[in-house]
């Protein structure tokens, strides 16, 4: 079933109008403490937008049920992976947090496709869940004008909407759960999946976000009451195993990168000796396995409703049913250094306790696990993203923000991209100046946020580099290159520090492809220096060493090793030898998407106006174009032509519309076109 | 033009003793840097554009038809790889379609300037909304095309563009798109027409505009918001709308599923290799999943290679709106036919069922080409013949511009609803526009009035109009409707130029051979630069059969593959 289909309105107030307050909080507001950004939620998307609002200079608080759950990872042990580690490094770029404590927190670094071309590397390690934690927490505690509280909110504060934005209401600060307020300048919600979360294992259901929190039910009310739409989504982790049960004799090993790639643009190395890493373990399910699931289907409440899970992260069971009769591949991945716990990654299931300890046992090295904690279903509602504008801001309240999986993502990569892009947009809100938005032309974390935004989910959203038009100019090596500079300079949340390194190495791989490019030579030339690349020798044409760079054989070291002067110098700067080679070998391509993301810019260039009544407008739009428009209220063009079922008539009518609406000023004479219009008549004979 | 010495820049790489064995032929004039009369130069066998900004390649860009890319540094910008940008120009025929006296030929973007210099081998362009004669002649072969007149329309200065030279007391950009717009009126003939669009296609950076092109560059320098622009919105579907039909067209039968069929295959091999790059390293995607992909590129390749060899381009394609005659039994179809051409095409009897086969009759109507066509009549035939005659006329319907529904005014019920219900037992496709021909008035006794009656209020029904063939009243309203409704579609520049699809539809089809060639010698290297080709050919394709998107591309990796944690 489509959970498109499912969307409600939860049911809007008909008495009192939401700003009016208890009279309590409005009478302890005299001396109420006052922030600039208040952040609600410690998770990944919490920490990244509560430290990304704080170094934009914000006086910011981070409210949070308990501090010592900051930088919890409450499903896999691992950060990153193919997609996931373009969000990282774009996050990074923006001096977010994820990839710097990733670097003193991993215990197995690995870059996956390291075969399939740097476009598509995907940084990616299995992380100490204790030390990840621990360096969070110490980050967070540790960022200037940054104050966490450990708190319950209640409820938001609101009042009358400024009247020349779109909104029914502002918030101007929250309600904690002891009943005094906070006033805030804008609000971050990054509560995951609290609204009616629900654990299922088995035919059991406990109320919950995760095992052992408590929602949030009083703020999951107002949310309700101000008209929010929400949608409904499930997900679901697996059993943890102990490691001294398990036989890993018999199992295929993978072994960790040598040397191991750090994720943050900072980073030098990262913290642990390549040979300290520990190993991960690959097994396989086995038909029993299959027989326990299917015969035990009446059991299983999660996987038997109806609601819509990811199709990229399925669990067990669903697997079982959809491709039958097959060995699923399980990965046992190390928890931490000193850990006992193996996370099984592939086996997320919701049996009843004790026939997961079946089903697990059935696999080959499990024969003696023991189960640490059964696996279990998470179901939950988000808010449909299609109410947030590009800045993640809500259109319903203003200066309210929404980061993370409440958003209908999955993932702490997904989570953290958001968090940094609201809390800089919070920032700039106090400050009254333009949002921070990153176009998809930009990045990983454009097409993330342009997705969510313009079309909306019905599974829970995960990064792949498969969504992204330009893949081959938006790598993982090239993240600073795109986003540091804008940060620093739009957003201000860069440090002086990292700001200055991005500008050094532009500056260096500037020079570096003006010096490959200016060193040319015939290619006969070519072919005795470096024989071990072949040059095809149907051009006449002298080459340049940026040209011979290109060949997947070459490299900058061979290069340096044959033209020491004036490449030496090139190759020893690893990191930019690295970057020039990646650099030259995809120059074409990055030159020939340059034209599309020129066009998708103009278009994204053309804002529609926030507030228009696209029921009211006077355009010749279908009633199904209308309430298309009026669902997902595309902000530009560009994204208007990303809805499905909009046709190039539809963005016509509605661009005339709006140009003849809301730029009366531009003048043109019809003298000018009026005649060039009659050629769409027919020819003269 | 004759006798020009060879270009400096050439000189320049002969001194430094590269063996450049040059022909250079006069028809090629470039843009800006070059105000000589070089273009294009062959330069071994290959046609290579030193670097402009308004059009030349600059950056190697594939001159179709060459067999390799071959790119000469500009005299003046000194170095091969150039910053302006190329390829941001389109081309269509905007004036009306089918055969008539003059074919309008317009140009939108930074290469209109380079297109025209080519086209009419003169490096002097006329001055901007002043008609000249020229001689046109394909930059490639020489070979004269046509002469007409052609006219060049500054643009402002767009994102792409150097400031333009603006004349003395000019202001502003005087173009439809507010771009570098250049126009060529040629003779209407479809050789010269499709001729043009070649050559036009055959310069680098130059391609066919898509539906809606024009209008959309036009909105984008604010140049549509005008009383002039008003119902454009329409135009714009109808445009869609008329090419899809076109396409359908021109794609039933053999060449449509074949067209289909390399859609399929090259998504699905996409997908696969998606699924590949995202998902291999953690889940249960083989190796062996991508031979299959090199094979089925390796198929496609060679199949599309030899398809475009084959020459047989738009066979099916005519000029003129197929408007086809539908209806039940003995209404009097036949008698329509001959009535609106004047001559006994088809043969007429009161037996019901007389029309077996389909009659087709060109015709010009209002000035309007017109392909007329009348088919057997619709019912549940026994008869062997007969049914394929009726099944031949569902087909037609299927394909048709314009439906004429034909009814016995003597049979139908006299209210909207009724008639409504009558024309809906045809089963004419939603989307045709059609109009409904009650025949038989002289045989309407009392009945006339409260019928008449109907036909003018019915707003529900498309046009309707009562008409005797046997007597000829009502010819005349016939008539006007006919040539409104061809009027309607006519306006739409591409609907019936078969000329121009068929050049977009080879230009795409060749691009996507050359994406598809490229994916096989990057597949070993570079798996990410391998899919962005494959990416390319799909996009081309796609320009043809539909586009795909990203989330269908999902839904296939989701199908095929159990991926996930």
């Amino acid at each position: 079933m489509l959970l498109r289909g499912s969307w409600r309105r939860l049911a809007q107030p008909s008495a009192p109008r939401p700003w009016h307050r208890r009279a309590g909080s409005e009478a302890g507001a005299a001396a109420a403490p006052r922030y600039e950004v208040v952040v609600i939620g410690g998770g990944h998307a919490g920490a990244e937008a509560a430290a990304a609002a704080a170094r934009g200079g914000a006086r910011t608080l981070l409210l949070t049920h308990k501090i010592g759950t900051i930088g919890e990872m409450s499903c896999n042990p691992s950060f990153g992976g193919i997609g996931k580690g373009h969000l990282m490094r774009e996050v990074d770029a923006l001096d977010g947090l994820c990839g710097r404590v990733c670097d003193r927190s991993g215990v197995h670094y690995k870059v996956l496709n390291r075969c399939k071309g740097p476009a598509v590397w995907g940084l990616r390690a299995q992380i100490d869940r204790g030390l990840y934690k621990e360096h969070m927490q110490k980050e967070i505690l540790n960022t200037p004008l940054l104050t966490v509280h450990e708190a319950s909110v209640e409820d938001l504060l609101l009042t009358e909407p400024e009247p020349d934005r779109p909104g029914k209401c502002q918030v101007t600060g929250v309600v904690l759960g002891d009943g005094s307020t906070v006033h805030a300048g804008s609000v971050i919600l990054t509560t995951g999946t609290f609204l009616r979360g629900m654990i299922l294992i088995g035919l059991e259901t406990y109320p919950a976000g995760r095992l052992g929190d408590q929602p949030a039910i009083g703020l999951a009310q107002t949310l309700e009451k101000l008209g929010f739409a929400v949608g409904r989504l499930k997900t679901g982790t697996p059993p943890r195993l102990a490691k001294d049960t398990i036989d890993f004799s018999g199992l295929q090993e993978r072994a960790a990168d040598n040397p191991p790639v750090p994720f943050s643009f900072l980073s030098e190395a990262v913290w642990i000796k390549p040979e300290d890493q520990l190993l991960c373990y690959l097994t396989r399910t086995t038909l029993k396995a299959q027989e326990i699931i299917c015969d035990n289907l009446h059991l299983n409440n999660h996987v038997r409703e109806t609601t819509r899970g990811p199709r990229y992260c399925p669990s067990l069971e669903s697997k079982v049913l959809r491709f039958p009769n097959r060995e699923h591949q399980v990965w046992l991945e190390p928890e931490g250094l000193e850990s006992n716990v193996i996370y099984p990654q592939g086996v997320s299931m919701t049996l009843p306790a004790e026939l997961q300890e079946q089903v697990i046992r059935s696999i080959p090295g499990l024969e003696k696990a023991k189960i640490l904690q059964p696996g279990y279903g998470v179901q939950y509602d988000f808010l449909d993203p299609r109410q947030l504008t590009a800045s993640l801001e809500s259109r319903l309240v203003q200066r309210l923000f929404f980061a993370g999986q409440i958003n209908g993502t999955t993932g702490y990569e997904e989570a953290a991209a958001q968090g940094v892009i609201a809390g800089i947009n919070a920032c700039l809100r106090v400050r009254g100046k333009p949002p921070f938005i990153v176009s998809r032309t930009e990045g990983y974390i454009g097409v993330l946020i342009d997705d969510l935004t313009t079309l909306g989910t019905s599974e829970p959203y995960r990064m792949f580099t498969s969504r992204v038009e330009f893949r081959m100019s938006l790598r993982p090596d090239n993240a600073d290159a795109r986003l540091t500079h804008r940060g620093f300079e739009e957003a201000g949340c860069v440090s002086q520090q990292r700001y200055e390194e991005a500008v050094k190495m532009r500056a260096a791989l500037e020079d570096g492809i003006a010096t490959l490019k200016s060193l040319q030579f015939s290619i006969s030339k070519w072919s005795q220096l470096v024989p071990e690349v072949p040059i095809s020798s149907s051009r006449r044409l002298p080459l340049s060493a940026f040209d011979v760079l290109r060949y997947p054989e070459a490299n900058m070291e061979l290069l340096a090793r044959v033209v020491p002067e004036p490449l030496g110098k090139l190759a020893q700067w690893r990191q930019l030898a690295e970057r020039l080679k990646i650099e030259a070998a995809y120059e074409w391509c990055v030159e020939n998407q340059q034209q599309e993301i020129e066009e998708v810019r103009r278009d994204e260039a053309l804002r529609l106006p926030e507030d228009l009544d696209y029921f009211a407008i006077d355009a010749s739009l279908s009633l199904e174009v209308r309430e298309k428009l009026d669902s997902n209220r595309p902000q530009t063009i560009g994204a208007l032509s990303r809805i499905p079922g909009i046709t190039p008539a539809a963005i016509v009518n509605l661009l005339r519309f709006v140009k003849t609406n809301h730029q009366k000023a531009e003048n043109l004479s019809s003298e000018q076109c009026g005649d060039r219009l009659m050629c769409w008549g027919p020819g003269q004979s | 033009m004759v006798g020009c010495t060879l270009p400096p820049w050439l000189l320049g790489g002969q001194r430094e003793g590269f063996a450049l064995r040059v022909r250079w032929e006069p028809p090629w004039v470039c843009g800006v840097h070059m105000e000589g009369s070089w273009a294009g130069v062959h330069v071994n066998g290959v046609v290579g554009y030193p670097c402009t900004p308004y059009g030349g390649c600059g950056r190697g860009a594939p001159h179709p038809g060459a067999p390799s890319p071959c790119c000469l540094p500009c005299p003046r910008c000194a170095q091969r790889l150039c910053s302006a940008a190329w390829g941001d120009t389109i081309f269509a025929v905007s004036s009306g379609h089918g055969r008539c006296g003059v074919a309008v030929i317009r140009t939108s973007g930074p290469g209109s300037r380079g297109a025209l210099q080519s086209l009419t081998g003169r490096p002097a362009l006329p001055p901007p909304r002043v008609l000249a004669l020229r001689r046109i002649r394909d930059p490639a072969t020489g070979e004269p095309l046509d002469r007409g007149l052609v006219v060049w329309f500054q643009g402002g200065d767009g994102v792409h563009q150097t400031p333009p030279r603006q004349r003395p007391g000019s202001a502003g950009p005087q173009s439809f798109t507010g771009e570098d717009c250049a126009e060529l009126h040629v003779h209407g003939g479809p050789a010269v027409v499709s001729g043009v669009l070649r050559a036009l296609g055959a310069l680098p950076g130059l391609r066919p505009a898509e539906p809606g092109e024009f209008t959309r560059r036009a909105f984008r320098r604010g140049k549509l918001d005008l009383t002039a622009a008003e119902g454009l919105g329409d135009l714009i579907r109808a445009e869609t709308e008329a090419q899809r039909r076109q396409a359908l067209r021109q794609m039933e039968g053999e060449l449509g599923r074949l067209y289909q069929h390399w859609s399929d295959a090259l998504t699905q091999a996409l997908a696969h290799l998606e699924a590949y790059i995202d998902f291999s390293e953690d889940d249960n995607v083989e190796e062996e999943v991508l031979s299959q992909v090199d094979a089925t590129v390796r198929a496609l390749e060679r199949e599309i290679g030899s398809h475009l060899q084959d020459g047989r381009r738009g066979e099916l394609l005519r000029g003129g709106v197929r408007a086809v005659i539908a209806g039940p039994p003995n209404v009097g179809k036949s008698s329509l036919l001959n009535l609106l051409c004047q001559r006994p095409a088809a043969i007429v009897s009161p037996v019901a069922g007389t029309t077996r086969d389909v009659v087709e009759v060109a015709l010009n109507v209002g000035g309007y080409p017109l392909v007329l066509s009348d088919t057997a009549g619709l019912r549940d035939a026994t008869d062997p013949v007969e049914k394929e005659g009726v099944s031949r006329a569902r087909d037609r319907l299927q394909e048709a511009d314009l439906v004429l529904a034909v009814l016995d005014a003597t049979a139908v019920p006299t209210e909207p609803v009724g008639l409504g219900a009558a024309l809906g037992s045809l089963q004419p496709p939603p989307t045709t526009p059609c109009i409904m021909v009650l025949n038989k008035a002289d045989l309407l006794k009392g009945k006339g009035g409260s019928l008449r009656a109907a036909c003018t209020q019915g707003h529900p029904l498309p046009p309707v109009t009562l008409l005797s063939c046997k007597t000829g009243e009502g010819l005349d309203h016939l008539l006007a409707l006919l040539a409104r409704e061809l009027a309607r579609l006519c306006g739409d520049p591409l609907s019936g130029s078969p000329s121009l699809t068929q050049s977009r539809h080879s230009l795409h089809l060749r691009q996507c051979a050359v994406a598809l060639a490229r994916y096989g010698r990057e597949r070993r290297s570079d798996l990410g630069l391998a899919a962005e080709r494959l990416r390319l050919a799909r996009r081309h394709l796609g320009s043809i059969t539909g586009h795909v998107s990203t989330e269908d591309i999902l839904d296939i990796i989701f199908r095929d593959f159990c991926v996930g944690k």
